[in-house]
């Protein structure tokens, strides 16, 4: 027991102080949160001065139901003809327009195409709309611009088209402001867990929502520590300390003192993160408060905080193990890595599992797939939130699962023996299989 | 601790790995206090027998005991083994590194530190106590491998090929510790395929070839078994003479002086008649033992 103590600290404390350690603590929320950022910078960047889009109005009714749609509702002021000084104003979706109104009267068409057409080549304006005399009817206008492959501002302006039209036909059908407003009431589905009166009507989106949580932080803490392990069990190989090791320590102690020595350093990492994440949300909370905003905790039962830590953890080590099996069978990092490939599908794939098991959570698959060690972890988490299972299933699937961790711990230490024994050779997973009997 | 006190005793240990069988039916008595070289080719199974002593593989039948108990996690502990594969953690300092591997050996404490810092002065590498070792260069860290098998003090050290690619200076310096060791009372393993280290270090010797143990006994019961049936020459002319196959089976020219084998029958004298005779003018002429290398050779090539 003190020798797998040794090894656990051993592996934190070297690797807790490694540079490596400090800077992927500090960089990856900041790598994160700009992935969060960037894209949303790049949208807002206005390449140039707003579209300039002259409009046309045959029918002399659609022009302030275009503009309203365009705009939204604020006061706004009129860019009459020519006065191009009217303050561009974001269109409800992508990119600025400076709307003006062309007066469509006593001219022809032709006229005022021909009109706008040099306005667009001394690049005046960018874009000119023409709502012919019966576009209430028949719904067909047209779009001339310099630039055709500009599909978001099209799409904007067409939706805007879309949302006057129908304004204005309901107005031509003779229905009041008041009817249009309920007409477009939007709908309100609110979900009850049945057998509670409509008391916990909160807590089942925001446990779902908390499940997909953890599912996510136990899925990245896969994808980077699952590695580290991997890299762990073949340091001793690599650098060929394992027999020197192998006469002082039994191979399932080094084995497991490495597993746990990696993990504690994955739960010092997130805990920085969390810790820095809750201290963000408080401050956050705070000034949304004081903004006259109220975020609300989650009510969620304690003992499904029990089962979120427990199952995140079953779920760390179920993975975690399969990846010290592959470097027990390797010799180089780059064979596991390449061998440690398919593991990501088999957690991409219990992660999707998410949907079937959340839409019917009684049924036989669920059953099963709760009670299979790789899915789950994340299987069984959405059972509990949704139709929590009798004791015993959770029970049996955290006996499973972790007896399971154990028992690939055993092997992973049988095949690294042998394979040490071996000088360098790799196993195919038959020969692991035989090493692992016959060690 | 008495002299005939057995430390390391194997009975009748056999091991295979898969139709190959590395070790078959050997047994040997490691005697207390004493340097006992596991001697042979490549391949002979010294290697395994090893690991079967330091318990990292089981023997396929037979028996191995330890200060008279079989093995244990507590006999594991007074074993200092440095393997002929052998490494350091690359980004660890020398001092963590030694640390724990005394961690290992269960010997903590403040007197691990004072440990520490006696060996490195030993082998003269104090100043990189606090070094990563893949600073060290490829001698230091064999060095600092060589501490690693004896910072817990062991009562048993097993030395698998400690030489190998060390220069001569610190060739040296580690067999003075190993005999320092060795007066301390500690029983010495020493395994290696140079016999001439050997010869100058093993009180005992068990020599292994293809699996089986060819011969076990005291250095010197082997070398007087042999006699004294070579001559060192040094001479001028008389080449002739040597080269006869009823006084000399085998000859060996070194740069300035020749190792001559008599044949069986032959008499000295009559060898240093026929070169006088023969008008050689002789340097030197001596009998001589045999070396280690020569009784190992002449085994391993015997038919069995």
């Amino acid at each position: 027991m003190r020798k797998f103590l040794a090894v656990v600290k051993r592996e934190y404390v070297q690797r807790v102080r490694a540079k490596m350690f400090i800077v992927s603590t500090v960089l990856l929320p900041l790598v994160m949160s700009l992935f969060g950022i960037v894209p949303a910078v790049i949208l807002s960047i206005d390449a140039g001065s707003p579209m300039r889009v002259a409009v046309v109005d045959q029918t002399g009714k659609m022009y302030d139901h275009f503009n309203q749609a365009l705009f939204g509702d604020e006061p706004r002021e009129e860019a009459g003809p020519g006065n191009n000084a009217a303050a561009p104003r974001r269109g409800r979706g992508f990119g600025n327009f400076v709307l003006e109104k062309v007066p469509a009267e006593n001219q022809s068409i032709e006229q005022i195409r021909a009109v706008l057409d040099q306005r667009l080549r001394a690049k005046e304006l960018d874009g000119y709309v023409i709502m012919p005399t019966g576009f209430i009817d028949h719904g067909q206008a047209e779009y001339i611009n310099r630039n055709p492959s500009d599909l978001f501002s099209t799409r904007v302006l067409q939706s805007a088209l879309n949302r006057a039209v129908r304004e204005q036909r309901l107005i031509d059908a003779k229905v009041d402001t008041e009817t249009r407003q309920e007409l477009f009431q939007l709908v309100e589905l609110q979900t009850v867990k049945a057998g509670t009166g409509g008391q916990e009507r909160e807590s089942g989106t925001s446990s779902f929502a908390l499940v997909f949580g953890i599912g996510f932080v136990m899925y990245l803490s896969i994808l980077m520590y699952g590695q580290v392990v991997l890299g762990a069990v073949i340091e001793e190989k690599e650098t060929r300390i394992a027999e020197i090791l192998f006469s002082s320590v039994k191979p399932f102690a080094l084995m497991m003192g490495k597993l746990v020595g990696v993990s504690l350093v994955a739960v010092t990492q997130l805990a920085i993160w969390g810790l820095a994440f809750s201290a963000f949300a408080l401050y956050g909370a705070g000034f949304l408060a004081a903004r006259g905003l109220r975020a609300t905790i989650p009510s969620v039962p304690l003992s499904h905080f029990i089962y979120f830590g427990l199952f995140f953890l079953l779920g760390y080590f179920i993975y975690a193990t399969i990846y010290a099996l592959v470097g027990s069978m390797v010799t180089t990092a780059q064979e596991g890595g390449q061998l440690a490939m398919p593991i990501i599908l088999i957690l991409v794939i219990s992660f999707y599992l998410f949907v079937p098991v959340s839409r019917s959570p009684d049924s036989s698959f669920s059953f099963w797939v709760s009670m299979i060690p790789l899915s789950a972890p994340v299987a069984m988490l959405v059972r509990i939130v949704t139709q929590t299972p009798p004791f015993w299933q959770i029970a049996l699937s955290l006996l499973i699962g972790f007896g399971s961790v154990l028992l690939i711990m055993w092997i992973a230490s049988r095949v690294y023996r042998v394979g040490m024994l071996m000088y360098g050779k790799r196993a195919s997973i038959p020969e692991a299989l035989r090493w692992a009997r016959q060690a | 601790m008495a002299a005939s006190e057995t430390t390391v005793k194997l009975d009748g240990v056999s091991k295979s790995f898969g139709d190959f069988t590395a070790v078959r039916e050997l047994s040997l008595n490691v005697r207390a206090g004493r340097v006992f070289g596991l001697l042979g080719p490549n391949g002979a199974g010294k290697t395994t027998t090893i690991r079967m002593v330091v318990n990292i593989t089981a023997p396929d039948s037979g028996e191995i005991t330890l200060f008279g108990r079989k093995i244990d996690s507590v006999v594991q502990d007074r074993i200092g083994y440095l393997p002929e594969e052998r490494g350091l953690y690359r980004r660890m300092k020398v001092v963590d590194q030694l640390r724990f591997f005394a961690e290992l050996k269960n010997v903590r404490g403040k007197s691990v530190e004072a440990r520490i810092d006696e060996w490195l002065a030993r082998v003269k590498l104090s100043e990189w106590k606090n070094k990563r070792s893949m600073e060290l260069s490829k001698g230091m860290q064999q060095k600092i491998q060589f501490i690693t098998a004896v910072i817990h003090d062991p009562d048993l050290l097993i030395l698998d090929e400690p030489f190998s690619g060390l220069d001569p200076i610190n060739v040296e310096l580690l067999k003075e510790i190993v005999l320092d060791l060795k007066r301390a009372g500690k029983t010495i393993i020493f395994s290696t395929h140079q016999m001439e280290v050997a010869e100058k270090i093993c009180d005992d010797i068990c020599l292994l070839n293809r699996s089986r143990k060819v011969f076990e006994g005291s250095l010197r019961d082997i070398k007087s078994s042999f006699g004294r049936n070579s001559v060192a020459v040094r001479c001028e002319g008389g080449d002739g003479v040597l080269e006869d196959p009823a006084l000399v089976s085998k000859l060996v020219r070194h740069a300035d002086e020749a190792q001559a084998l008599l044949a069986a029958g032959a008499d000295a004298q009559v060898l240093l008649k026929r070169l006088i005779d023969s008008g050689a003018v002789i340097g030197k002429f001596e009998m001589v033992e045999p070396s280690l290398n020569d009784i190992f050779i002449t085994k391993v090539t015997e038919p069995a």
